[in-house]
């Protein structure tokens, strides 16, 4: 049962999102979703859409994976828009009782929609495509100016390295320690939540004694490979920006400038 | 001066108990392989801990390659120059892919990156992982990880590598693949160090160790310590099986000008007496 469990959303493929810079990827998708609560009429929002749709296009991720995000939060989508729908302002269109429906209010549900859609989509996009060990990487890189604040980057990093790697090695012991305790007559399939739930802790002790002996032994192994802490530390991976990131990076002035020129010249619509 | 010099070292890991080593003294050369043996808490991994300054001695000095161990100065260089192996491969890879793994050692050393890809790479080659560079290391056999983490030493460019009982978690062909890389790295002139339960993988050494109540009982090359079967046995160690059965047929009055440490030897002397 546990085997199933995927680590993270990682996809791989050969599309040009996959092969662009990490550090890239998250700085651009930050700069979206802003973009996409910057928008303030229908010919702005229609842009950042287009532009998100052309992303997600370009991804090489088959179409059925982003309809399975949306379908997590489809309940949210349909909550606020109904809630927004009847928030609106100005002469009402329908009226029954205290609510009231207005043409502003249909015009915000819209809005609210098509945004969380649009957030949800790309940064799916960024989960799919980049592996968590470059989105780690990645994270580590962008987060070392925050060392003057005295945030212990590479520690946070080196906790999140050890945690994905360590993550598939645990599953399979507790698939371990499932079948031993059951081999002993142990039953976790039977009863209702909460006796399923007692069920698991024979199996969850095993598995903190066994994870705490993991780590003795991993701190060990870090010692005897001369790990000191991220002072004096280099890496083997150079970073470097490419073309097809500088490429990525002018898509997404263009879309911001097209936003701004469009949020000026056109009416707001909310 | 031998390259390692363990001396007089007592050790004990709690004050009030009774010392894991007791006045041990042990000489290992450059390029030396030496094998070490002795049954469950006799000290043998409390001693490999010692020749990396993992742990400090108590009592004498550990001296590798002219340095002092308990120089903390020299800490790391040590470490640097004494890989240490343990037995749980899936506790000692740290990344999730395989080249990162290797890279973690050079990494720590501040080993410039073009530096580091090329050590890496010739790590993987030499112990014959280099295809498997982009994988993880879960969906690895014991056998390749093991020999992913000896990688992950190589790449620090050790003069000597400590083993603590590599094997003793893997199958009889990870067992052969881990023993098959150790041979090699004694070929390319590094000092090894192996702690082992298995016989067969003792006799391969240029010299045997054996431990008993944190000292040391006897040492010579295998022929001479496994020739001493009584010894051996009233210590409650085993001997090589070829050694084992020839003790026993000595029993019933066969005579052997010295004792065979593997089958080939074995079978050979046989037919010389059945013919």
């Amino acid at each position: 049962m546990t085997r199933d469990i995927a680590l993270g959303q990682f996809i791989p493929g050969k599309g040009v999102i996959h092969k662009m810079d990490a550090r890239v990827k998250i700085l651009l998708l930050i700069a979206f979703i802003v973009l996409i609560f910057c928008t303030f009429n229908f010919i702005s929002l229609g842009l950042i859409t287009a532009s998100v749709v052309a992303v997600i296009l370009l991804s090489d991720i088959p179409f059925k994976m982003y309809l399975k995000s949306l379908k997590v939060i489809i309940l949210i989508i349909v909550i606020t828009s109904l809630l927004n729908i009847f928030y609106g302002s100005g002469e009402p269109l329908v009226q029954f009782w205290i609510f009231k429906i207005t043409l502003s209010g249909i015009y915000r549900a819209v809005f609210v929609t098509v945004r969380i859609v649009c957030l949800i989509l790309i940064s799916s996009c960024l989960t799919f495509t980049t592996s968590p060990t470059d989105l780690t990487d990645a994270i580590e890189r962008l987060m070392k100016p925050l060392k003057i604040f005295h945030i212990k980057v590479h520690e946070i990093a080196m906790m999140m390295t050890i945690a994905l790697r360590f993550v598939p090695t645990l599953l399979e012991e507790t698939d371990k320690i499932m079948a031993a305790q059951k081999a002993r007559g142990a039953d976790m399939e039977s009863g209702g939540m909460i006796k399923k739930i007692k069920a698991m802790t024979p199996v969850l002790i095993p598995l903190f004694v066994s994870a705490f002996r993991r780590a003795y032994d991993l701190a060990v192994a870090m010692e005897c490979r001369c790990y000191q802490g991220g002072d004096g530390r280099t890496r083997m991976k150079i970073l470097k920006m490419k073309k097809l990131d500088w490429f990525c990076v002018a898509f997404t002035a263009l879309v911001l400038i097209g936003v701004i020129l469009c949020n000026i010249f056109f009416p707001a619509a909310i | 001066m031998s390259f390692i010099s363990v001396e007089n070292v007592k050790f004990s890991y709690d004050e009030d108990k009774k010392n894991v080593l007791n006045d041990i003294n042990l000489k290992i050369e450059q390029g030396e392989f030496v094998a070490l043996l002795g049954h469950n808490g006799c000290g043998k991994s409390t001693a490999a801990k010692l020749l990396n300054a993992m742990i400090l001695p108590d009592e004498g000095v550990v001296i590798v390659d002219k340095m002092n161990t308990s120089d903390e100065k020299l800490t790391y260089e040590i470490r640097r120059n004494v890989g240490l192996v343990l037995q749980n491969p899936d506790n000692q890879l740290v990344a999730s892919v395989i080249e990162e793994d290797v890279a973690f050692g050079p990494e720590n050393l501040g080993v410039p990156p073009e530096e580091i890809r090329e050590r890496v790479d010739r790590a993987l080659k030499t112990v014959d992982m280099y295809e498997y560079r982009k994988h993880a290391p879960h969906k690895l056999s014991g056998g390749q990880k093991q020999r992913v983490a000896i990688a992950g030493i190589l790449a620090m460019q050790p003069t000597c590598v400590v083993f603590d009982e590599p094997t003793a978690m893997l199958d009889p062909n990870g067992r052969e693949e881990v023993m098959n890389t150790i041979l090699t790295l004694k070929q390319n002139g590094i000092t090894v160090v192996l702690i082992t339960h298995y016989m067969n993988e003792a006799v391969m050494a240029d010299r045997v160790i054996v431990m008993d109540k944190g000292v040391v009982l006897t040492e010579g090359n295998p022929r001479e310590v496994f020739s001493q079967v009584n010894l051996l046995k009233k210590h409650s160690l085993d001997v090589p099986q070829a050694t084992e059965l020839a003790y026993k047929l000595l029993g019933i009055g066969l005579k052997f000008d010295e004792m065979p440490l593997n089958t080939d030897e074995c079978v050979d002397y046989l037919e010389g007496v059945l013919k």
